[in-house]
């Protein structure tokens, strides 16, 4: 039920951000037992790279604390959709918080919006949706396959974000969004590998006096059969773009500051006398000066998809 | 964005968003003698009362002057139905072109009305398509350049005498394009990309208390925590900003229902942090807390509306609507009284943009978030969140520490003609991010 607004226990049920470092950390839940492949019910141990936690332990503990493992410790977090998309069982690829803002921000959703997604995927841009769009708004999604949006409905339950949201196995590119919807929407969200097929369904489902309209796609060629499709259903104000997100790795670095003036002079009598090279360097201990680095990690993520986003204007008949 | 899919209409004091093809601009539509200036054209906003937001107008020449750069042109606006807008290419039903450019050159000769004809031609026809057709009559060249480069000098041609404008409702996503590409300087840089983050990285909803401190956004950063808040819900955002006033220009322009406006408690950092930690001394009516104020640097005072909002030169009066004089206490007392207990019952996370030093803030206001929320703090310079990473890092008050920027790229997407925007912006600003620890 963490999901839902800012708590500031943990409760049993809840899900926990296990939080180790900046590369390793793990949504948990908080129950005592759970049940393992052979049937049984046994305690809820968790393994990490810093040793066991005993679940159960956790239960009732103020969120932003640390816990003992058996060979380290951890922070345990309250869930956000940022760290959520960063944990996450992936049973698809998803998208991530960069791109998700660009999308949420073009799609204005806020409290009392009511927006339509397709595919559901892993959710991971659902609770997004949710986050901004409840305590008054709703979100309907689609997905076309039976087991994920069984899970993904399962999992909003579980979250505690049942009220605002309603899963769809559907496949909307040739049934498009049920009938119910039509006119229904502020905003309408696809991520398909054809999204021109659900364009016009999209322009069904917004309401009468307009909307906002995104689709996400890897490839160029999807926006181009999108775009064209959203221009002849007479969308506007039609933009593609991309978002990429680089991060700055911020470090401490002692560097030696060598002196290379002395080699102008010439030697003087007691050094040539006593030394060869690499003694007279290590008479003059090397300088040391700290600066506060910044520098971009080797591998960034070069290409995610092409956002489109086009608004249907007001009062375009739908017949 | 309506919630309940009807447009309200254009009433007098709204902030309205004006766009003439790509071009937009916010508005106040103060009295019915408001007028707008586009470029040369002075619009009479006028008959825009009452009519539904989204409507398309039709600018009508109703007088010209010879002004210093140029004929100014004053207009009145009528409503128009969007069928009269159609594609020029249509209207002039166009069809030859040429292969290649190998048979145009650069002479000058290419058009055979002059300026002067041009401009009797602008006065005598309301239409652009009208113009446009007679330029193209008159073009030498038109039907032996490609259809690309036909399509271009119409679309060129379009943009100089298009006569339509259409009325908006003001968004955040309408405002920041307009605000960031006047003078990204006085939104402290913000862009897009980065606002959208700040807005998600801040986790701001309808749950919970949030707190923000900016140094100057024309209120861009309080309207967009604010529209995220949303209407009728619970979330409550307390706004600190250092100057006697704070800047609301985006806010207002939102028009939010009074309930929301309520939640959103601005404050001025240095007099409510001083109530904060001494305020249960001084009884609250007492007029000696406001001499006591006035000895601190940038405190809101008596004199509200005389003071110099940063933004603006001149005072907005009815930004600062106080209650009575010497009745009871004043607004900006009030509203400190009203942070104070929010501060006390402490907050679901901090967002900072500030033109000041981001540590000593933090060092103040990171102790008023609870554990396990995030924080995020905006600078147009990395060299600043650097210092403040390092900072918070060896606190060890937060974690999950991150220092972000970001790429922004648009495509223009058209059939064999698809590459990224010949410009693009530089600058996205940096974001450090990271959840507060117990």
């Amino acid at each position: 039920m963490s999901f839902l607004k800012p708590k500031t226990h943990i409760e049993q049920g809840d899900i926990v951000i296990l939080y180790l470092s900046v590369n390793s950390m793990h949504a948990i839940e908080a129950v005592p037992t759970i049940v393992n492949k052979k049937g049984e019910t046994i305690q809820h141990i968790f393994q990490t790279n810093y040793g066991s936690l005993k679940v159960e332990s956790i239960i009732g503990v103020e969120y932003g604390s640390r816990v003992e493992l058996s060979k380290g410790w951890a922070n345990v977090l309250q869930p956000t959709p940022e760290l959520w998309t960063q944990t996450l069982p992936h049973r698809t690829q998803i998208i991530y918080t960069p791109d998700i803002s660009m999308i949420l921000h073009q799609l204005e959703v806020r409290p009392g919006a009511v927006v339509i997604e397709s595919g559901t995927g892993s959710g991971s841009l659902s609770h997004y949706f949710l986050r901004a769009l409840k305590p008054t708004g709703h979100l309907h999604t689609f997905d076309f396959h039976e087991a994920r949006a069984d899970q993904a409905r399962d999992e909003f339950k579980r979250h505690g974000l049942a009220a605002f949201v309603t899963v769809y196995h559907r496949d909307v590119c040739n049934l498009g969004f049920s009938s119910e919807l039509d006119g229904a929407a502020d905003a309408v969200f696809l991520d398909l590998p054809a999204p021109d097929l659900a364009v016009p369904h999209a322009f069904k489902a917004l309401k009468l006096s307009g909307g906002r309209f995104c689709s996400f796609s890897p490839c160029i060629e999807q926006s181009q059969r999108c775009i064209q499709e959203l221009t002849k259903l007479g969308f506007n104000e039609i933009c593609s773009m991309e978002v990429l997100q680089q991060e700055s790795v911020i470090k401490t670095r002692s560097l030696p500051v060598i002196d290379l003036e002395f080699l102008k002079l010439p030697k003087t009598n007691e050094t040539t006398a006593q030394t060869t090279p690499s003694a007279e360097e290590s008479k003059t201990p090397k300088e040391l000066k700290k600066y506060l680095t910044s520098s971009n990690p080797q591998t960034l993520p070069g290409h995610t998809g092409f956002l489109t986003f086009a608004t249907l204007p007001p009062n375009i008949p739908k017949a | 964005m309506s919630t309940d899919g009807t447009t309200p209409n254009i009433q007098l004091g709204d902030y309205i968003v004006i766009q003439r093809q790509k071009y937009t601009k916010l508005q106040k539509f103060g009295s019915l003698d408001t007028t707008s200036t586009l470029g040369k054209e002075t619009l009479e906003l006028k008959s825009l009362l009452d009519q539904p937001y989204g409507s398309t107008f039709k600018m009508c020449v109703k007088e010209t002057k010879t002004g210093k750069r140029g004929a100014q042109r004053q207009h009145t606006l009528e409503l128009c139905s969007d069928t009269e807008l159609r594609s020029t290419r249509e209207v002039l039903g166009i069809s030859s072109s040429g292969a290649d450019n190998r048979d145009i050159c650069d002479n000058g000769e290419a058009q055979a009305l002059k300026s002067s004809d041009i401009e009797q031609l602008r006065e005598a026809c309301n239409e652009s398509s009208k113009i446009i057709e007679k330029l193209v009559e008159n073009s030498k060249t038109f039907h032996t350049r490609t259809e690309y480069s036909q399509e271009k000098y119409l679309l060129k041609k379009e943009k100089k005498y298009f006569e339509f404008v259409q009325i908006r409702q003001p968004t955040i996503r309408l405002m920041v394009d307009i605000f960031y590409r006047q003078d990204a300087e006085k939104i402290m840089g913000i862009r897009v990309d980065t606002l959208s983050q700040i807005i998600s990285y801040s986790g701001v909803c309808g749950f919970g208390s949030y707190l923000l401190y900016e140094s100057g956004t024309n209120g861009l950063l309080p309207a967009a925590m604010m529209n995220s808040i949303g209407a009728g819900t619970e979330g409550t955002l307390v706004h600190m900003h250092p100057g006697n006033v704070p800047q609301k220009q985006a806010l207002l322009a939102l028009k939010l229902p009074l309930e929301q406006q309520k939640r959103c408690v601005s404050v001025n950092l240095y007099s409510v942090l001083r109530e904060f930690y001494q305020g249960n001394v001084a009884p609250s009516i007492d007029p000696t807390e406001v001499e006591a104020e006035e000895t601190l640097p940038e405190t809101p005072n008596e004199e509200q509306p005389e003071a110099v909002e940063p933004s603006t030169k001149k005072p907005k009066l009815d930004e600062a609507p106080l209650s009575g004089n010497n009745k009871g206490p004043l607004r900006w007392q009030i509203e400190n009284k009203r942070a104070s207990a929010l501060m006390h019952g402490k907050f679901d996370s901090l967002v900072v943009a500030a033109k000041e030093h981001p540590s000593s803030i933090l060092q103040a206001l990171l102790p008023l978030v609870r554990p396990s929320r995030p924080v995020v703090v905006f600078s147009t310079c990395k060299e600043l969140l650097q210092e403040t990473y390092m900072e918070l890092k060896t606190s060890g008050k937060v974690t999950a520490l991150h220092v972000t920027s970001n790429w922004l790229r648009t495509y223009q997407i058209l059939p064999n003609r698809t590459h990224p925007e010949v410009n693009m912006s530089g600058n996205s600003g940096y974001l450090l991010t990271g959840f507060t620890l117990k």
